[in-house]
């Protein structure tokens, strides 16, 4: 304990780039390793086979069908992960990933209400990023004009917006010919993102990884992903340097935002169908820690976002094939994220 | 930016061989394939919430044991905390990867996840409990519920009689159908009994969020109610709120009374274990197809056994109110709570005098009737 | 209509006092440079102990130590992994959140729908017959009188008490503790671990005196709510206190009005103290940041 104690400077940098593979792959893996050795240990207190539990598991999410499954659960979160890693450059917590996500299923609904026929997919899809985009603009305006910050308001947000999509299901939108439970009317057909080639993942996947490209792109090719880094570095800096640091920030957050929306409408057009309660399952939170977990680099939070997907399809084989309660999924991805939060990144030294 | 060019194409690839959509609108197949749940190895069972929630979903949990206990050969697969979306679809096909044949989707909002997975699984026997399947009923699919408002009507007499402010109070969630169902027979027991009785609501937005409770019972407690019910998944909090301040409590789900062990009077909890048991039998056999399972099955005091029965009574609860409920389950046998006249809260007559009700019609009301104080969205 | 505003304000000291408790707590490790988003796991993991042991022990007081004892412990990996292992706070946070939430619902079944002895109200003599205040104040449990003492004892000691300086430089000027010999470090880290035991305290409180049971989840927010206050307190403990009664007036408002018969839309009220924080953040605007403590501004920009 008491090397750790030893005064260190404050605020030195959390990661410096160009470690070696081999090494950085040691500490994923030791980091991993030590996860799964304190949840054997849970495992052991309620009295499971940490070994067969753990086996039935990773056997479980290698069928066909569980695949599937895990890239139908991964397209949202890219697209959400993305909508965390593009603000993030410029220094920007975008927290408010679920409230964004939400609204954008909402704006595809609302579209998918009035517009039918082939115009009406695009439409929607341009819809909900334009929700997303305008729920985290409310955020960042408050960030630009009077200085809150955004981690606090678009967390606050999250909330606001499934009031909103609870009244919009259980009174004007709701289903006139459904069973009376609180949802939209399916979408049809022809509104739904179509599915690729025999299998039952949706075109939405394809969306999300060329958005994750793109958001790679901007950032590591472009003049404003460069101008976002230099303000996410230091925006007292960039100020005196002349860069129009506000309609950065705000360009940055809005576009995270229009990623996110995507996210809420490709999952309610390609999987869906409806909007109800509980339509979003803690996505924006989970991307959000997916970005964080791939310390907001695009390529790596694909990576990420696959493997959280792949934790939760997996964890359904806690319940079923080893009878343990739903919640232990929770805890397995919380001592992951932990312990690659905490031991993955190679440290200054101090 | 040449390899960037490739990577745009070997993405887009994919979308020339796209196919449209139509997940969980297929038409399962009927001639020459297996009955659904015929034979079936396992059973599984999903549910909304924790399994040992002293409510809805330990109820459905204890049923599922039945069946186990029933059916010593059968594997019991159950799956708590299922959320109300395509989640519930993935977690029922790995149940069928398992061996499953026979599904039982228990949450309400589970009906859409059931009715994908039963499309795509013809030899798959899917019931959900508590919605109702308006389109066509797929072969291998139903619906099943017990008439819950029966026994909640005859603890709005136990409360109508109980009474001295003739204000009872109902903590509910949301105004979905059910609870809608529930809170106007509520009344309308009360009111047999107690013509000014009227029943307070107040919604939490939550099906369980113990401090919003906490909240409504007091509030409620303030205005001059003295009888409490709820409609909530967990209900302690609700139940303790209403003995600490000397009321009655009338329970719903499990039976609360030791938490309430003075002003506990009646309720309505569960008992699926016969019902699930029998679904099983039927689907094991092969004759599920066309059997009263394979519809919108409703069962209740006019037509059996119902799942939903009556608690036992508190001790204050008198001999001439015991017989006034026994008279009123008996006419019930024949009858319907929601025998008209039925007046909303406007005055207006929804339900003209000498009709009753079916099940069906019953469980699309969308109005509280007149005695009820509170409002509904309109939509 | 007179009689509304008492309730609703008796209503806000009920349903306040554990959002305030959390609050206090935040605002300790808020002080000393961290953001503890995993609050809302603390004051879990604090109603879970705080259930757990009232109703093993018998005792809702030895729930309330446990309660604390619970919330502190799961900050401490908070604070480990965010001052010593120098990991992203939002991030962690979050995380911890879900570990609290995860553990709690793994651990916590056996005692839902299990009867526990609880806190119950104790009439203050004298001044609980005071008209108005004596009900809206003095006719609650002994830990909501606890909480009357809690933010003016904080305030009190952030300001005259060589602790109080120690912890507001660790959030100020870190190197000047550090040239002092002190161990910036372990004094954030004290500060975590402090405020998570009091979230804990805030976590018993709702499951022992305000709604008598355990429930996973049962927190549903009140802990992002907490660090969401502190910064439109301004991180002054004294405002804490009051917008914890705000936000517990505006929850209150909802039943208040339906007890009585009165329809307004259900989504809205729900949305009512989200959107009040909103406001009053907006309203606040640059004056709060000003007041953030050095190090936070670090975090916070």
């Amino acid at each position: 304990m008491t090397t750790q104690l030893t005064p260190t400077p404050v605020a030195s940098p959390l990661v410096s780039p160009g470690s070696g593979f081999a090494a950085a792959a040691g500490r994923w893996a030791g980091a991993l390793a030590g996860a799964i050795a304190i949840f054997s240990v849970l495992l052991l207190a309620k009295g499971a086979d940490p070994l067969a539990t753990l086996g039935d598991m990773v056997v479980s999410m290698t069928t066909g069908a569980s695949l599937e499954q895990i890239v139908i659960k991964a397209a949202p979160f890219v697209l959400a992960a993305m909508a965390v890693v593009l603000p993030a450059r410029a220094g920007l917590a975008n927290v408010g990933g679920e409230g964004q996500v939400i609204i954008g299923a909402v704006a595809g609904a609302g579209v998918g209400l009035v517009v039918s026929g082939p115009a009406a997919l695009p439409l929607m899809l341009v819809a909900g990023a334009l929700g997303g985009a305008l729920w985290a603009g409310l955020a960042v305006a408050l960030r630009v004009t009077v200085g809150v910050n955004e981690a606090v308001t678009t967390l606050l947000l999250n909330y606001v917006a499934l009031d909103v999509m609870l009244y919009l299901i259980y009174e004007p939108w709701k289903d006139a010919n459904g069973s009376g439970q609180p949802a939209t009317p399916p979408l049809a057909i022809e509104q739904r993102l179509p599915l690729l080639g025999g299998t039952a993942v949706h075109a939405g996947i394809i969306l999300a990884l060329l958005a994750a490209a793109a958001v790679w792109l901007t950032l590591r090719h472009t003049a404003f992903g460069f101008r976002l880094a230099v303000t996410g570095g230091n925006p007292e800096a960039a100020r005196r340097a002349g860069l129009p640091v506000a309609r950065l920030l705000l360009t940055a957050m809005l576009l995270g935002g229009a990623l996110a929306g995507l996210a809420g409408v490709i999952h309610l057009a390609g999987i869906e169908f409806k909007l109800r309660p509980g339509l979003t399952t803690n996505i924006g939170y989970i991307a959000f820690l997916a970005a964080w977990l791939a310390r907001h680099n695009p390529l790596p939070a694909v990576a990420a976002a696959f493997m959280l997907a792949a934790i939760t399809v997996g964890g359904d084989s806690l319940q079923l094939d080893s009878g343990l309660p739903a919640a232990t999924v929770n805890v397995l991805m919380a001592l992951i994220l932990l312990a690659v939060l905490g031991w993955t990144a190679k440290r200054s030294p101090s | 930016m040449r390899k960037l060019t490739t990577l745009a194409v070997l993405l887009t690839l994919p979308l020339i061989a796209c196919s449209a959509n139509t997940t969980g609108t297929a038409t399962a197949p009927t001639a020459g394939s297996t009955p659904p749940g015929k034979d079936s190895a396992a059973v599984g069972f999903i549910f909304v919430g924790p399994k040992d929630d002293f409510g809805y979903n330990q109820a459905a949990y204890q049923g599922s044991q039945e069946v186990a206990k029933a059916f010593p050969n059968l594997e019991v697969i159950t799956a708590e905390n299922v959320p109300e979306d395509d989640n519930a679809a993935r977690v029922m096909n790995s149940m069928i990867a398992k061996g499953a044949k026979i599904i039982f989707a228990t949450s309400y909002g589970h009906l859409d996840a059931a009715l994908k997975v039963a499309a795509e699984h013809p030899d798959v026997a899917v019931v959900q409990q508590g919605n109702l399947i308006t389109a066509a009923v797929p072969p291998n699919a139903g619906t099943f519920f017990g008439t819950v408002y029966e026994p909640v009507y005859l603890a709005g007499i136990a409360a109508g009689k109980a009474t001295k402010t003739g204000k009872l109070g109902y903590v509910y969630a949301f105004p979905i159908t059910q609870t809608i169902d529930n809170i106007n027979a509520f009344e309308l027991g009360a009111q047999s009994v107690n013509p000014d009785a009227q029943t307070f609501t107040v919604s939490t937005s939550s099906w369980c969020d113990p401090g919003k409770q906490a909240e409504a019972a007091a509030n409620l407690l303030k205005q001059g109610v003295d009888v409490i019910t709820q409609h909530q998944d967990c209900t302690a909090t609700v139940i303790k709120a209403t003995e600490a301040a000397g009321k009655f409590t009338v329970g719903y789900h499990a039976d609360a009374s030791a938490i309430a062990p003075k002003g506990w009077l009646t309720g309505s909890q569960w008992n699926w274990g016969p019902l699930y048991t029998d679904i099983v039998k039927t689907a094991l056999g092969g004759t599920f197809t066309g059997s009263k399972y394979n519809d919108n099955f409703r069962v209740g005091y006019r037509t059996g056994e119902n799942p939903f029965v009556q608690s036992p009574y508190g001790p204050l609860v008198d001999d001439a109110t015991k017989a006034e409920i026994d008279k009123a389950r008996e006419l019930l046998k024949t009858s319907s709570p929601f025998a008209g006249p039925i007046k909303d809260q406007e005055g207006k007559v929804r339900i003209p005098e000498g009709t009753v009700p079916d099940y069906t019609t019953i469980e699309k009301i969308d109005y509280f009737v007149a005695g009820v104080v509170g409002s509904l969205p309109k939509s | 209509m007179s009689d509304l505003v008492v309730d609703v304000l008796t209503g806000a000291v009920r349903g306040g006092t554990a959002i305030m408790f959390a609050a206090l707590g935040e605002t300790i490790a808020e002080r000393a440079g961290v953001v503890n988003l995993g609050t809302e796991g603390s004051m879990l993991v604090g109603a879970l102990g705080g259930y757990a042991l009232a109703a093993e022990t018998g005792s809702p007081w030895v729930g309330l130590v446990a309660g604390a004892l619970a919330g502190g412990l799961l900050a401490l990996v908070h604070a480990v992994m965010v001052v010593w292992r120098r990991s992203d706070q939002f991030a962690t946070g979050l995380t911890v959140m879900f570990l609290g939430l995860g553990l709690t619902s793994l651990f916590g079944a056996a005692y839902v729908g299990r009867a526990a002895p609880g806190f119950d109200p104790v009439p203050v003599p004298l001044l609980a017959d005071v008209p108005v205040l004596g009900e809206i104040l003095f006719q609650h449990d002994p830990v909501t009188y606890l909480s009357f003492a809690a933010a003016p004892l904080l305030w009190w000691w952030l300001r005259s008490t060589r602790g109080g300086l120690l912890l507001r430089t660790a959030g100020e000027r870190a190197d000047v503790l550090h040239v002092h010999g002190y161990r910036p470090g372990l004094i954030r880290g004290a500060a975590v671990v402090a405020g998570g035991a009091l979230a804990g305290i805030g976590g018993a409180q709702l499951a022992t005196a305000y709604a008598h049971a355990w429930f996973e989840g049962m927190t549903a927010g009140r802990g992002f709510i907490a660090v969401a206050l502190v910064i439109f307190a301004a991180w002054r403990p004294l405002w804490v206190m009051a917008g914890s009664y705000l936000f517990g007036a505006a929850l209150a408002l909802a039943p208040a009005l339906q007890a009585r018969g009165e329809s307004l839309n259900q989504f809205a009220l729900d949305a009512l103290p989200f959107l009040i924080t909103l406001a009053i953040l907006a309203i606040l605007g640059r004056r709060t940041l000003r007041a953030a403590p050095e190090e936070l501004r670090r975090v916070f920009t």
